[in-house]
C-alpha cells in the first residue's frame, strides 16, 4: 500500500472502524512513518471528542466508594514493571498509541532560544497548513475549556486558591501563545512560500508562513540534510537582491526542521527567501550555495 | 503553546500523581470526567449496570496504568476516553449478540446527539461539540456514530446500511475532516467568550 491510501485509513482508525488486518498493516507503516504518525495523533482528538456527543450520566456515589476500596489492595503499577508483565502487554494495547502536537510542544523552549531543534510542529505536505490548523484549533478547544473550568475550580475553591489562580494564570499564558500562532495561520497578510531543495538538497522541502505586517514568521522544512558539526542552516531574506540574514535552525535526526522568529521590516518585502549552510553562529552574508529556496508566488 | 496548554496541565498532573499513587489525584479525575464517561459508556452499552462495572473498571485501569499515560502522545482526556471506548467495545462484544438484538433497537433510536435540553452536566464543551455534530450532513454522521457508538468496522457498516463500502468510507472519512473543521469554527467563535 501507498503512504497516500495509509492516510485515508488514518480517521478511520481514530474511529475504530479497521478490521484487525487493516490495522495491523496501519500499525506497522505508522512505525515508519513519522507524518501518519502525527496525523493520526490529530484523528484521535478529534474523534475524542464524540465522547461529548452523549449526554453526561453522574454515577451513583456507591459506585466512587467502591472503586476508592478496590485501590487500596493494587497499587500503581510503574512502567518498569508494566513491562515485563504480559497482562500489562494486553491491556496497554488497548491504549491508544499516538505521538502528537503535545510531543512538538515539549520543544518550544528550545525554539525560542533561536536555534532550533525539534520535531516538526507542521507537516511539509498536502495536508500541512490544515493539520496544523486542526491541531491548533484543537488545541485551543481544550485551553479555552481548561481555562473555563479553571475558572469555575477558581469561584469554588476556599482551600487552594493560589494554586488555582497559578494554574489559570499559566492557562491563560499559553492560550494567548495558542491564539498568538493560530491567529499567523489566519492572518489577513499571511503568506506562505514554499521552499524547495536545490541540487544539493534535492529531497528538502521546506514551507515559510509569516505575516507581512507583523513579521511573524514559521519556517517548518524537511528531508534536509545532517547538519556538521559547527554548523547550522540559516534563513535568508532576498528583498532587490540584497540577501538580509534570518535566523540560524539545525534540524532532528530525521531531517525535520523549525523556526519561529520575527522577520525584521526589510526583510518582509523579499521577494525571495532561501536557506544556507552557515557556521553555527551565523553569516551576514551567505557563504554557501543555496540549499532551498523559494519565491514569493 | 509551550508545553500544551490543551492537555490540561492539570490533566497531566493528575494522571502523574496518580502513577505515584496519588488517591486524590485519582479523586479529582474521577470526579472531572466520570460523567462524562459514564455518558458515553451508556450510549454505547445501553445498560445502566454494565455501563457502571465498565467506568469502574477504567478507572481502575487508570489507577494501575497511569504510567503508561505518555503526554507526548495524547491529551489526557483523549486516552482516558480511548480506553473507555476500547473497553466499552470489548464488553458490548463480549455481552453478545443476544444481548446486542434486544438493545439493537434503542442503539439505534436515540438520534445521534445527545438531548442537550435536560443534560444539567452538560459542560459547554460538550455543547460545542454537540453544534459541530448537529451540521455533519446526516448520512456522514450516522456512518461516525456506527463506528464509535457500536463499535462496527468499516465493511459491517456498509452491511448494515446495505451502502457499498466505499460510499461508507467516505462519509467516515468527510464526517470527520467536517467536524475537525467545524470544530476549529467554532473555536474561533469561542474566543469571544474567554
Amino acid at each position: 500500500m501507498k503512504h497516500e491510501e495509509y492516510i485515508d485509513l488514518l480517521t478511520a482508525d481514530a474511529l475504530g472502524a479497521l478490521d484487525a488486518i487493516e490495522r495491523r498493516e496501519l500499525e506497522a507503516h505508522l512505525a515508519s512513518c513519522a507524518e501518519c504518525r502525527a496525523e493520526a495523533d490529530v484523528w484521535r482528538e478529534v474523534a475524542a471528542t464524540l465522547a461529548y456527543a452523549a449526554p453526561s450520566v453522574a454515577p451513583p456515589a456507591a459506585l466512587r466508594e467502591r472503586l476508592f476500596e478496590q485501590i487500596k489492595t493494587q497499587p500503581p503499577i510503574s512502567r518498569a514493571e508494566a513491562v515485563t508483565k504480559t497482562e500489562a502487554d494486553s491491556e496497554n494495547s488497548a491504549l491508544p498509541k499516538p505521538t502528537n502536537v503535545v510531543a512538538l510542544d515539549a520543544e518550544r523552549e528550545k525554539r525560542r532560544g533561536g536555534v532550533l531543534v525539534g520535531k516538526p510542529l507542521l507537516l511539509v505536505g498536502s495536508l500541512a497548513a490544515s493539520i496544523a490548523i486542526a491541531a491548533l484549533a484543537i488545541t485551543l478547544a481544550m485551553a479555552w475549556a481548561q481555562n473555563k473550568e479553571l475558572q469555575a475550580q477558581l469561584a469554588r475553591a476556599t482551600g487552594n486558591t493560589r494554586q488555582t489562580e497559578q494554574d489559570l494564570r499559566q492557562t491563560e499564558q499559553e492560550l494567548a501563545a495558542l491564539r498568538a500562532e493560530r491567529d499567523l495561520l489566519a492572518a489577513p497578510a499571511s503568506r506562505t512560500v514554499t521552499l524547495a531543495g536545490t541540487e544539493v538538497a534535492a529531497a528538502a522541502q521546506a514551507r515559510l508562513i509569516y505575516d507581512q505586517q507583523t513579521g511573524r514568521a514559521v519556517l517548518v522544512a524537511a528531508n534536509l540534510p545532517p547538519v556538521p558539526a559547527g554548523k547550522a542552516y540559516q534563513l535568508w531574506f532576498i528583498a532587490d537582491d540584497k540577501p538580509l540574514p534570518g535566523g540560524l535552525f539545525t534540524t532532528d535526526a530525521s531531517g525535520h526542521a523549525e523556526l519561529r522568529e520575527t522577520i525584521p521590516p526589510a526583510g518582509r518585502r523579499a521577494q525571495l527567501f532561501a536557506i544556507t549552510l552557515e557556521p553555527q553562529s551565523g553569516s551576514p552574508a551567505p557563504t554557501s550555495s543555496i540549499y532551498l529556496k523559494g519565491a514569493v508566488s | 503553546m509551550s508545553d500544551h496548554a490543551q492537555q490540561s496541565i492539570s490533566d497531566i498532573e493528575l494522571l502523574h500523581s496518580i502513577a505515584r499513587g496519588d488517591e486524590l489525584a485519582l479523586a479529582s479525575l474521577y470526579d472531572r470526567y466520570s460523567s462524562i464517561l459514564l455518558g458515553l459508556l451508556l450510549r454505547i452499552l445501553h445498560n445502566r449496570p454494565e455501563a457502571e462495572d465498565v467506568l469502574q473498571e477504567v478507572f481502575l485501569q487508570v489507577w494501575r496504568r497511569a504510567a503508561d499515560f505518555d503526554e507526548a502522545r495524547g491529551r489526557g482526556f483523549t486516552w482516558l476516553v480511548t480506553l473507555t471506548r476500547s473497553r466499552a467495545i470489548d464488553r458490548l462484544r463480549a455481552l453478545g449478540s443476544r444481548e446486542r438484538a434486544t438493545t439493537a433497537a434503542m442503539r439505534e433510536a436515540p438520534e445521534e446527539i445527545g438531548d442537550a435540553g435536560d443534560d444539567v452536566l452538560r459542560s459547554e464543551q460538550a455543547e460545542v461539540v454537540r453544534r459541530a455534530l448537529a451540521e455533519i450532513p446526516e448520512e456522514q454522521r450516522r456512518a461516525l456514530m456506527l463506528a464509535y457508538y457500536e463499535g462496527l468496522t468499516q465493511s459491517e457498516i456498509a452491511a448494515k446500511l446495505n451502502q457499498p463500502l466505499g460510499t461508507v468510507k467516505t462519509r467516515m472519512r468527510s464526517g470527520l475532516i467536517k467536524l475537525r473543521e467545524l470544530l476549529s469554527e467554532q473555536m474561533k467563535s469561542a474566543r469571544t467568550w474567554i
